[in-house]
């Protein structure tokens, strides 16, 4: 993934939007403790991050995927992330799960955006996993749609359920980055004898379903 | 006419309960974090009952259109237990960030104890520390004596009483309250507390400042429809519309909006139902059809 050059590079663009976004936000979120500045940065950096196109550039640099659309607060929580998580991996994984854990939606949705751009990603594997368990379609989304993460660090079985679950969910295969590259038998089998309960049941068939069978009718 | 149920333990309700509400016009609800009815025995579970608040219940009312904000604090039964104070008041300061959270509480006295009064101030502290208003209980047992004491408690920390929700309020304890600078509370229940037609005839006595309604419904026997039966019955007795809505919408938007969390222009449109919109694994949907509004 993202090498130290890019990831200062995500840091520094970041830093610079939020800072012409919200100055006398970014003055406090750059004091205050992270876990306090993590949750805070929801109320005090309202609407659209607004990057600038060198900005973007330098965050799919380094692993972000469709940084334009993300609001000012996940720019905000992501460069918190980036500038101010322990040095050591341990230590990292320990404060990257705890803020996940005790965050709402939107801190939630922010931690995993951020995984693909942090420093020895791999150390987020089982959060990442653990994180497809939710049902809350946004949580789901930040993981399963326009993230890197899990194409680059999910074991087979964890990234099939991932997509199976996208379909239930009703979230975009399109936007799941990586699945023809991580297509596999056992991912046909489950989305054909997914479509075969639908029919069973009289209901309709996703249409995302031929994203998995390579456009044959699942 | 919208309503607001501003105290609420919606946890304690039922998809049926949030279906009646919405039918009967309430949009809004804020639901305070109290005791749940048995004491807890780990600073554990007040966390895991925080991040409820802040997302399976605020996400539980949305599917149903109503938009949820909570009060997050240690309130002051459990504040007797030494146990738990430190490291419930040590939680805070991170859960009092959190977005939907529109006030402290509730806090405030039960037994009207020594620990109880050092929970209080601290949280009165972070109040202002984290720059929101506070809910504060007021006891069952001496209760003129413990409101009149919140108050004093209010005015030695200098805290500003026009962020105050004083709740739980009788004929006898109103006078005081509306006396200071802080906003009254009322808690509409089938037996106990304030009844519909008292509160209409103390609304006609005392007019719609600062006077808010609740049904405080929770896991006892109370009734998540007390908001607009008092509509009712204030209506019955003759209260204008205008005063009306002043007490069971204005009011309560106003006092919450002073957390600078609740946005009344965003009040203004209901949150959209959408039950396709799942929680941690489990939707609150049973196989029945999903309810979709355009």
């Amino acid at each position: 993934m993202a090498d130290e050059d890019a990831r200062h590079e995500a840091g520094e663009a970041l830093a610079a939007a939020v800072g012409r976004a919200a100055p006398a936000e970014w003055e406090w979120l750059a004091r205050a403790p992270l876990p306090g500045a993590f949750a805070g940065a929801g109320r005090r950096c309202r609407g659209a991050a607004g990057l600038g196109p060198g900005e973007a550039a330098a965050l799919r640099r380094a692993g972000a995927v469709a940084p334009e659309a993300w609001p000012l607060a996940d720019a905000a929580r992501v460069w918190l992330l980036l500038a101010r998580l322990p040095l050591t991996a341990p230590e990292a994984a320990a404060t990257v799960r705890r803020l996940f854990l005790t965050g709402d939606t939107a801190e939630r949705r922010a931690v995993l955006r951020a995984l693909a751009l942090l420093p020895a990603p791999e150390a987020h594997r089982d959060l990442a996993i653990e994180a497809c368990r939710t049902n809350v379609q946004e949580v789901f989304e930040a993981i399963a749609c326009d993230n890197a993460y899990p194409a680059a660090f999910f074991p087979e079985p964890a990234f099939n359920q991932m997509v199976l679950k996208a379909v239930f969910l009703g979230a975009p295969l399109g936007r799941v980055v990586g699945l023809e590259a991580r297509r596999n038998p056992e991912m046909e089998r489950m989305a054909r004898d997914y479509a075969s309960e639908r029919r069973a049941a009289g209901r309709p068939v996703p249409e995302d379903l031929t994203l998995i069978t390579a456009g044959a009718t699942p | 006419m919208k309503l607001f149920d501003p105290h609420i333990h919606m946890t304690s309700r039922t998809t049926d309960d949030y279906q009646a509400m919405r039918a009967a016009g309430v949009v809004a609800v804020v639901e305070p974090a109290f005791w749940l009815g048995q004491p807890r025995t780990h600073v554990g579970s007040f966390e895991d009952y925080f991040l409820s608040l802040i997302g399976w219940e605020r996400f539980r009312a949305g599917q149903f259109g109503i938009h949820h904000f909570c009060t997050i604090g240690l309130n002051p039964k459990e504040a007797n237990n030494p146990d738990l104070t430190d490291g419930v008041l040590a939680l805070l300061p991170q859960y009092l960030e959190k977005d939907g959270v529109v006030a402290v509480g509730e806090i405030g006295f039960d037994d009207a104890t020594e620990a109880e009064e050092r929970c209080f101030a601290a949280q009165v502290e972070l109040a202002r520390a984290h720059d929101l208003p506070i809910l504060i209980h007021t006891p069952h047992r001496d209760k003129k004596r413990g409101t009149a004491r919140s108050l004093a408690v209010v005015r030695e920390c200098r805290f500003p009483e026009e962020r105050v929700l004083i709740d739980h309020n009788t004929e006898e304890t109103l006078p005081m309250v509306l006396d200071s600078g802080c906003w009254a509370g009322h808690s509409v229940y089938p037996h106990t507390k304030m009844d519909e037609d008292r509160m209409a005839a103390l609304v006609g006595r005392y007019g719609p400042e600062r006077i808010i309604v609740n049904s405080a419904a929770d896991w006892g026997v109370s009734d998540p429809l007390k908001v607009p039966k008092t509509a009712d019955a204030m209506r019955a007795a003759g209260i204008a519309e205008a005063d009306i809505e002043t007490v069971l919408w204005r009011n309560p938007v106003t006092f919450f909006a002073q957390s600078g969390r609740l946005d009344p222009a965003e009040l203004e449109t209901p949150a959209r139902v959408d039950q396709r919109r799942l929680h941690e694994g489990n939707s609150v949907l049973r196989g029945q059809a999903p309810e979709v509004e355009a």
